[in-house]
């Protein structure tokens, strides 16, 4: 069974549904997590992420659909710690026993030898705690056991919810670089943040979840451009009359252009790109003293989303290879 | 913002198949670590010692009547051991549910029915070695103190001396299972072990109760003979016409083990964890 052959991690849900009571926790939701790539999993608190990854891991069972891990049941694998490491939260730990027993513990189940259980207190950075109980850890301690904990058996797909939460700037930085690693090497990575730009830094793919249902399931880039709009700021001495222009040659098009004054000699403009604006304002000889093109943030990306205004809306959008038109 | 754009999707990963398996054997050894590495596991063995070996002591140092039999004396502490059993099995599986471990355990072993008979098994085994022990240390500890009354055990005796010890080591493995049972069933620390006391402890006070009551009430008697610290009681040293045979006995503590796992085994996998 040791022989090199590779593996499609893949993280695939079809229909998931999970209601406690007459609460619906997570409705119909489907999607696909590939591997080399880091998807992040977004959501306001109750969206129903940690539900989904605990039915994932066989731990809750779906009231309607299933969800596969390389194409099988959780609960079918022969050895699950190999296949998929997951971080649920940092107090799936005994208090009353040390760190390092409670990761040979978990190593014990597949027979991972305990080179390797100092390996992961080593990557994690806990080897100073690691005797003492775990009851006694600080939170950042605590997630720090609870990655070594999900890193054991090597697996080839990483489930984390809210790896961050607690860390230091280092630890947050270190899981960052750690699971962009992991993507590269081709696994399979799946993580929940509240932190918006740590997760722009980090996920090249994202699923918003809300209120239980998929809002959004696109390339982190892609999300960012339909939900966000692109604007440019200039400044000129001659601003009123460029933004004449530009409302002007708006009018000749069919492209919806806004311009706003937010200062004497300050434009803010949408609906057409800065090189254009460069352009006409060199074909009239009109001096421009800054012009920025800005786009919005995935913490705006997902407010829009997530918003009142759009709670039951879902909204597509384009996939990569599509140019980059703006929706309107 | 990430400057990369999305990795193709369907990458082939250079992880290589991993040589680590999930095996029985393996979770039995799993058990045994978490078992061993949390205080109360010790403090619970430490006090089974303690009392074993110190009420065994005080019995054979009281004891003024001829034809005492010695073993009586290292068995009768069990009726106190008893409780400590089926606290530390019951524990051993709400401790989990209380700090989370549970998540742990089962994303490790995500079949249900084999991380309640690892754990099961573990416990029984550890409970019937422990008060193996600690019955010999109790009949090593009352030995000169016998012997100085001329009740000494006698082991060549094996009905009057290494049975009985056997038999306790049995009951206590039977014990601490019924706590498992009641650990999974109720999962919270405190209703595991007021059931699991409940059970061992006050059902048989209750039952006595009705030791004087008409001929109507003989049922409450005769079902009383089945609770585990009755039918312990009997396989332990069998009294001719009172309680259960030894077959019997022992036919009503595998009844409490089987019920008490299939319950816990029904809960078990139908719950989210």
């Amino acid at each position: 069974m040791a022989s090199p052959h590779s593996v499609e991690a893949m993280i695939t849900a079809e229909g998931l549904g999970k209601r406690y009571g007459d609460k619906t926790a997570v409705d119909d939701v489907s999607f696909t997590v590939r591997p080399g790539s880091v998807t992040g999993f977004l959501g306001p608190n109750g969206a129903g992420k940690s539900t989904t990854m605990r039915m994932i891991v066989g731990l809750d069972r779906p009231s309607t659909g299933r969800v596969t891990v390389n194409g099988q049941d959780y609960r079918r694998l022969r050895a699950p710690l190999t296949e998929v490491g997951v971080l649920l939260d940092a107090k799936a730990v005994h208090t009353g026993r040390s760190a390092r027993n409670h990761l040979r513990a978990m190593a014990a189940t597949h027979g991972i030898p305990s080179s390797r259980v100092d390996d992961v207190i080593d990557i994690t950075g806990i080897a100073s705690v690691a005797r003492k109980r775990a009851g006694k850890f600080s939170l950042g301690m605590g997630q720090r056991l609870g990655i070594a904990a999900a890193l054991l058996g090597d697996p080839h797909t990483l489930i984390l919810d809210e790896p961050v939460n607690g860390l230091d700037p280092e630890g947050v930085r270190w899981v960052r670089q750690f699971v962009r690693h992991a993507a590269s090497e081709g696994r399979t990575v799946l993580l929940s943040s509240h932190l918006m730009s740590e997760m722009a830094q980090t996920a090249d793919h994202v699923i918003v979840l809300g209120r239980g249902k998929v809002l959004a399931d696109a390339a982190l880039p892609d999300l960012v451009r339909s939900w966000t709009t692109a604007r440019v700021r200039l400044r000129s001495p001659r601003a009123a009359e460029l933004s004449q222009l530009l409302s002007a040659g708006a009018a000749s098009t069919s492209t919806v252009v806004e311009v706003t004054t937010s200062a004497p000699d300050t434009l803010d403009v949408t609906g057409i790109e800065a090189s254009r604006i460069g352009d006409l304002a060199a074909e009239r000889g009109i001096p421009l003293h800054e012009l920025t093109p800005t786009t919005g943030s995935l913490e705006d990306a997902y407010l829009a989303l997530t918003g009142e205004a759009v709670e039951y809306r879902t909204r597509g959008v384009e996939t990569s290879d599509t140019d980059n038109q703006e929706p309107s | 913002m990430t400057a990369t754009a999305t990795a193709e999707p369907t990458r082939e990963t250079r992880v290589q198949a991993s040589p680590y398996r999930l095996t029985f054997v393996r979770q039995l050894r799993s058990e045994l670590i978490k078992l061993t590495t949390v205080r109360s596991t010790w403090w619970s063995v430490g006090i089974v010692l303690l009392l074993t070996v110190g009420i065994a002591m005080m019995i054979a140092s009281a004891i003024d009547m001829p034809g005492y039999p010695g073993i009586q004396a290292v068995i009768s502490p069990i009726q106190f051991t008893m409780l400590l059993a089926g606290i530390l099995g019951a524990i051993a599986v709400t401790g989990e549910y209380s700090t989370g471990m549970i998540r742990s355990t089962l994303s490790a072993d995500p079949v249900r029915g084999s991380v309640l008979a690892a754990k099961s098994i573990v416990l029984a085994v550890f409970m019937f070695v422990v008060s193996l022990v600690t019955f010999l240390a109790a009949a090593l500890a009352v030995s000169p103190i016998l012997g100085s009354k001329d009740m000494a055990i006698d082991w060549s005796d094996a009905e009057m001396s290494v049975f009985p010890i056997l038999a306790a080591s049995v009951s206590m493995a039977v014990f601490a299972l019924i706590g498992v049972a009641f650990g999974f069933l109720l999962r919270s620390g405190a209703g595991a072990i007021a059931a699991t006391v409940g059970l061992l402890f006050v059902l048989p006070i209750v039952v006595s109760m009705f030791g004087m009551a008409g001929p109507d009430w003989q049922w409450i008697l005769d079902a009383g003979d089945y609770l585990p610290m009755t039918a312990a009681q009997s396989v332990i040293i069998p009294q001719d016409g009172n309680g259960l045979d030894v077959s019997t006995g022992y036919l009503a503590l595998a009844g409490w083990v089987v019920a008490g796992m299939l319950a816990a085994w029904a809960v078990l996998r139908g719950r989210d964890a």
